[in-house]
C-alpha cells in the first residue's frame, strides 16, 4: 500500500532535454521539476505548491521546431524531447507601500490609486505582460481599466493570477501590473462587499445573543 | 502491490449513470478505521524516548526527526550577524501572515522569516472554503457540536469555542483585507455544506479560496512595514538562561550563512508535514511542509499532542502519475459525486468523515477491487460524469480548477471518472497551545496547522482556514502586547546540550539531523546553493 510517493519510479517514454544547460534524460510523464529530481539534480528554489497556484516555478521553455520562447510554470510543464528549459530567478518583490486604510472613502480610490501606482498611466501598450503571463490573463487591459478607475472590471481579469511576477519582470515601465490587478480586487472587496447575512450574525454576536454551552 | 483491475479494462467497463444504489455496509466506521486507516498500520507508531512527550505514541517517521540531532552547534554561530525585533514570525502561510499583520498594526516591530517565498504554503492550495456560521438556520453552537463530533470528541473545547465564535469576524476581517467571496445576486455570502456538518456553513471563492486568501494577505504584508525574509528557513530556536524562547537561527538560502534573530516573542507558523510522505503516501501538501516547527518547538521543551494522527484525504488524484497526490476538493463529493470501485459499485456513503471514507477506499484496493495503473499506483473512481448527468454544466460553473486539472491530465471529468487514492493531507495534532496560542515554553507561540487540539483526530473541511486566521490574529495580538514586558535577553543554543545528553543517554542514533527543511528527493544537502543547478552538482546514479 502507498507506493505512490513523489520519488517513486515513473513510466512513460524516455525523453532527452536540457534544463539550465544540463542534458537530462527522464520519462515523459514527469514535469520539469520532477525530471530534475528524478535524475538526481537538486532543485529547491523555485519550488512551491507543485500545483500551479503559487507562481514560484517560473521557467523559459523552447520546444523543438519552434523559435518561440514561452514563459511557463515548471511544475505544470511536462518534459518533451528536445526541449530547452531555463529556470528564472525570482525578482525582488513589489516596491509599492500602501495600506487600504489610507483610503478614506470609495470616492477617493481613483486618486489614491494614481498616488500609489504613479507608473500605471505610463503604459505604452507593448503587450509584453500579456505575452509573458502563464495564465493567459489580459494583463494590459487590466492596467488600462484600473487607470480609468474601473477597478471591479480590472480586478475580475486577475482571478487566476498566481503572483508569479512574470508580467512585472516583462514590463519596461516597472508598472507591476499584477499588483495593479490585486489592488483593484482588494479595493472592490474593501468598499463593496457588505453581505447582510454576515452583518446580521455579527450584530447578534456583538449583543451576546449567541453563546456556546460546552 | 495488491491486485486489482487494470485501468484500461476498468475504464472500458465504466458506464456513466445518474443514480446508483449504495449496498448495505458490513463494517462500522470504527471497524473500518481500525482495520484500514494508515494511523493504525502495524509498525508505523512508536514511543518517543526523549523530550517532554517521552513515552507518548508518535508516527515513526516523525519520531525520527523529533529525536534527531540539531543542524548546528556553537561554532556555526561564531560571527553570525544578529538582528533584533519585537516579534519574529516563522512561516509565511496564512497563519503567519495574519499574525504578522496584527502584531505590526498593533505597533510591534515584526520580522517574518519564511523557508521559500511568502505564500508557498498549504494555504494557497486550499480550494473548498472556510467554515463560519452565518446562516439563519445555523449557530456557533452547531458549529461547535459538529467540530467535536468530527474530531471524535477528543478536542480542546476552549479552543473550539473560541474558533467557532470567531468565525463571522474572521470573514469580516478577510473582506477588510480585500478578499473576495462568492455572493448571491443580493450580495449575501453564498454558503455550502461540508462533509460531517449539520448546516450550510462553508463560505468560499470559486475553488480558489486559498489562492484568493493568500495573495491578499501576501500583498497586505508586502506593502506594510513588516520586514519579510524570504528563503530563510529557521533551523533552531534561541533560548535564554531560563529556557524561555528568545529568537531563532535562520539559515539563508541565498548565501548559506546563519543569522540570529533575537525576538521578544516568537510565533511558529510553519504548517504541516505532508512532504515527509508518512507511510510512503503521496501528499497534497506544498513542497515546504516538512514538520519543521514541531522539531523546533519540541527541542525547546514544548509539549505536543496527537502526533500519531494524520488526515489522509480520500480524494487525491492517482492518475496521471505526474499529478499523483494532487487534491480534488471535497466539494465534488458534496456536490454528489459517488465513489465506485473497479467493478463500478459504490462501497461507502460518500460524505462520511474523511478518515472513514479513506479507510474504505484502502479496503477496496487491499481486497482487489481497486483499479491499477501500469508503472505503479492504484485507486478507485470518483464518478464525476454521474454528477454532470444529474446537473449539467455544474463543473464549468463551480469547479474551474478541476476542469483545468482535467486538461493537464487529458481527462474530461464531465465524461470520464477520475482515479483517486487517499493522499496525506493534514496534521491533526501538533504543539499544545492555550487560548492565546502560547505553547508550554514562555515566549513561544504557535499557530495554524503546526498546532494540535482543535480538530482532535479528524478535521472537518473548512476549519483549518478558519483556525489560521482566527488564531493567527490572536497570536499576533498577544505576542505584540506581551513584547514590551520582555527585555532582549541573553540568547543562546544552550538547550541543545541538554538535547544531545538525552539522546546519548537514550542510545539514539546521532546520524540524522533535523529539522528536515526539504524532502529528501529535492537533494538539498547535495547542493544547497541558491542558484540550484549552477554550482557543483553531484549527480547520483
Ligand atoms: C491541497 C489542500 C487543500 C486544502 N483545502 C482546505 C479547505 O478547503 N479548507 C480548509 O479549511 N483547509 C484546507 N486545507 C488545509 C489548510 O489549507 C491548511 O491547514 C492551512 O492553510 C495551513 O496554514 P498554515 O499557515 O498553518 O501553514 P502553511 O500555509 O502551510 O504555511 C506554512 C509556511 O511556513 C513555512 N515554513 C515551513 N518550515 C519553515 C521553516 N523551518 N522556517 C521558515 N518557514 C518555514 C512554509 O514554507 C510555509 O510558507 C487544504 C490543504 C491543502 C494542502
Ligand atoms: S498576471 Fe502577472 S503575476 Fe499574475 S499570473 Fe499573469 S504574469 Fe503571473
Ligand atoms: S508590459 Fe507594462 S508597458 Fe507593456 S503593456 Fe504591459 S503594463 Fe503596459
Ligand atoms: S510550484 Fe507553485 S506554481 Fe509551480
Amino acid at each position: 500500500m502507498g507506493e505512490q510517493a513523489e520519488d517513486s519510479g515513473r513510466s512513460g517514454d524516455q525523453v532527452n532535454l536540457t534544463i539550465n544547460g544540463k542534458s537530462i534524460s527522464a520519462p515523459s510523464s514527469l514535469s520539469v521539476i520532477q525530471a530534475l529530481w528524478h535524475t538526481g539534480y537538486p532543485r529547491v528554489k523555485s519550488v512551491g505548491c507543485l500545483e500551479g497556484v503559487c507562481g514560484s516555478c517560473r521557467v523559459m521553455v523552447r520546444r523543438v521546431d519552434s523559435r518561440e520562447v514561452t514563459t511557463e510554470l515548471g511544475c505544470q510543464v511536462l518534459i518533451e524531447e528536445g526541449m530547452q528549459v531555463n529556470f528564472l530567478l525570482f525578482p525582488t518583490p513589489t516596491h509599492h507601500r500602501y495600506q487600504l486604510e489610507e483610503i478614506n472613502s470609495s470616492w477617493e480610490v481613483q486618486g489614491k490609486f494614481h498616488k500609489f501606482f504613479p507608473e500605471a498611466e505610463m503604459c505604452r501598450h507593448c503587450g509584453g505582460c500579456n505575452q509573458t503571463c502563464p495564465k493567459g490573463i489580459s494583463v494590459e487591459l487590466g492596467v488600462e481599466l484600473a487607470s480609468k478607475g474601473r477597478f471591479e472590471e480590472a480586478g475580475a481579469l486577475f482571478i487566476e493570477c498566481v503572483l508569479c511576477n512574470l508580467c512585472q519582470t516583462a514590463c519596461p515601465e516597472s508598472i507591476a501590473p499584477n499588483h495593479v490587478g490585486l489592488f483593484s480586487r482588494r479595493v472592490s472587496a474593501y468598499f463593496h462587499i457588505r453581505p447582510s447575512n454576515l452583518i446580521n450574525r455579527l450584530e447578534k454576536l456583538r449583543k451576546g445573543e449567541l453563546e456556546i454551552i460546552k | 502491490m495488491t491486485n486489482g483491475i487494470p485501468y484500461a479494462t476498468a475504464l472500458e467497463q465504466y458506464e456513466p449513470k445518474a443514480e446508483r444504489p449504495l449496498p448495505d455496509q458490513e463494517m462500522s466506521g470504527e471497524e473500518l478505521r481500525r482495520a484500514y486507516h494508515p494511523d493504525h498500520y502495524a509498525d508505523s507508531i512508536v514511543e518517543l524516548n526523549v523530550g517532554t512527550n517521552k513515552g507518548d505514541a508518535c508516527h515513526r517517521q516523525l519520531a525520527d526527526i523529533l529525536q534527531a540531532d540539531a543542524r548546528i552547534d556553537e561554532a556555526d554561530l561564531a560571527g553570525a550577524p544578529i538582528v533584533e525585533t519585537d516579534v519574529l514570525v516563522i512561516g509565511g502561510g496564512g497563519a503567519g501572515c495574519a499574525a504578522a499583520l496584527t502584531a505590526s498594526r498593533g505597533g510591534a516591530s515584526v520580522i517574518l522569516a519564511t523557508k521559500l517565498r511568502i505564500g508557498d504554503s498549504n494555504t494557497v492550495m486550499a480550494e473548498g472554503g472556510i467554515q463560519a456560521s452565518i446562516e439563519k438556520d445555523d449557530t456557533p453552537q452547531m458549529h461547535y457540536d459538529d467540530t467535536l463530533k468530527g474530531g471524535h470528541q477528543n478536542v480542546n473545547k476552549d479552543l473550539v469555542a473560541k474558533l467557532v465564535m470567531n468565525g463571522p469576524d474572521v470573514v469580516r476581517w478577510l473582506i477588510q483585507q480585500g478578499m473576495q467571496f462568492d455572493l448571491d445576486k443580493y450580495g449575501d455570502l453564498l454558503t455550502r455544506r461540508a462533509g460531517g456538518t449539520s448546516a450550510d456553513r462553508i463560505v468560499y471563492y470559486r475553488d480558489y479560496t486559498g489562492l484568493e486568501m493568500m495573495r491578499v494577505l501576501q500583498e497586505a504584508v508586502r506593502t506594510s512595514r513588516i520586514d519579510v525574509w524570504d528563503y530563510s528557513p529557521a533551523v533552531e530556536l534561541l533560548s535564554d538562561e531560563l529556557g524561555h524562547c528568545a529568537g531563532a537561527v535562520i539559515s539563508s538560502l541565498e548565501d548559506n550563512r546563519y543569522k540570529l534573530i533575537k525576538a521578544k516573542s516568537v510565533i511558529i507558523a510553519t504548517g504541516g508535514i505532508g512532504r515527509l510522505h508518512l507511510n510512503k503516501f503521496p501528499t497534497s501538501n506544498h513542497f515546504g511542509a516538512t514538520g519543521d516547527g514541531l522539531v523546533l518547538a519540541y527541542r525547546l521543551g514544548a509539549r505536543l499532542q496527537d502526533v500519531d494522527s494524520f488526515q489522509y484525504h480520500p480524494s487525491g488524484l492517482a492518475y496521471p502519475q505526474h499529478l499523483a497526490g494532487t487534491l480534488i476538493t471535497e466539494a465534488v463529493r458534496s456536490a454528489g459525486a459517488y465513489l465506485l470501485n473497479g467493478n463500478g459499485d459504490r462501497f461507502i456513503e460518500e460524505l462520511q468523515p474523511r478518515d472513514q471514507v479513506a479507510a474504505a477506499i484502502l479496503r477496496e484496493c487491499a481486497e482487489g477491487r481497486g483499479v491499477t495503473v501500469d508503472g505503479g499506483g492504484q485507486g478507485i473512481w470518483l464518478d464525476t460524469p454521474g454528477v454532470e448527468l444529474r446537473e449539467p454544466g455544474i463543473f464549468d460553473a463551480r469547479f474551474p480548477k478541476l476542469i483545468e486539472l482535467g486538461k493537464k491530465s487529458n481527462i474530461d471529468p464531465r465524461k470520464q471518472p477520475l482515479l483517486i487514492y487517499p493522499t496525506l493531507h493534514y496534521q491533526n495534532g501538533g504543539v499544545v497551545i492555550d487560548e492565546n496560542c502560547q505553547s508550554s515554553v514562555p515566549g513561544l507561540y504557535c499557530v495554524g496547522e503546526v498546532c494540535g487540539g482543535i480538530h482532535g483526530r479528524n478535521r472537518l473541511m473548512g476549519n483549518a482556514l478558519l483556525e489560521i486566521i482566527a488564531f493567527g490574529r490572536i497570536a499576533g495580538n498577544h505576542a505584540m502586547e506581551t513584547a514590551p514586558s520582555h527585555k532582549h535577553k541573553k540568547s543562546s543554543i544552550e538547550h541543545l546540550s541538554q538535547l544531545r545528553r538525552e539522546l546519548t543517554l537514550a542510545n539514539m542514533p546521532m546520524d540524522k539531523q533535523g529539522p528536515a527543511l526539504f524532502p529528501s528527493y529535492a537533494k538539498f544537502e547535495n547542493d544547497s546553493d541558491y542558484g540550484g543547478l549552477h554550482k557543483t552538482t553531484q549527480v547520483e546514479s
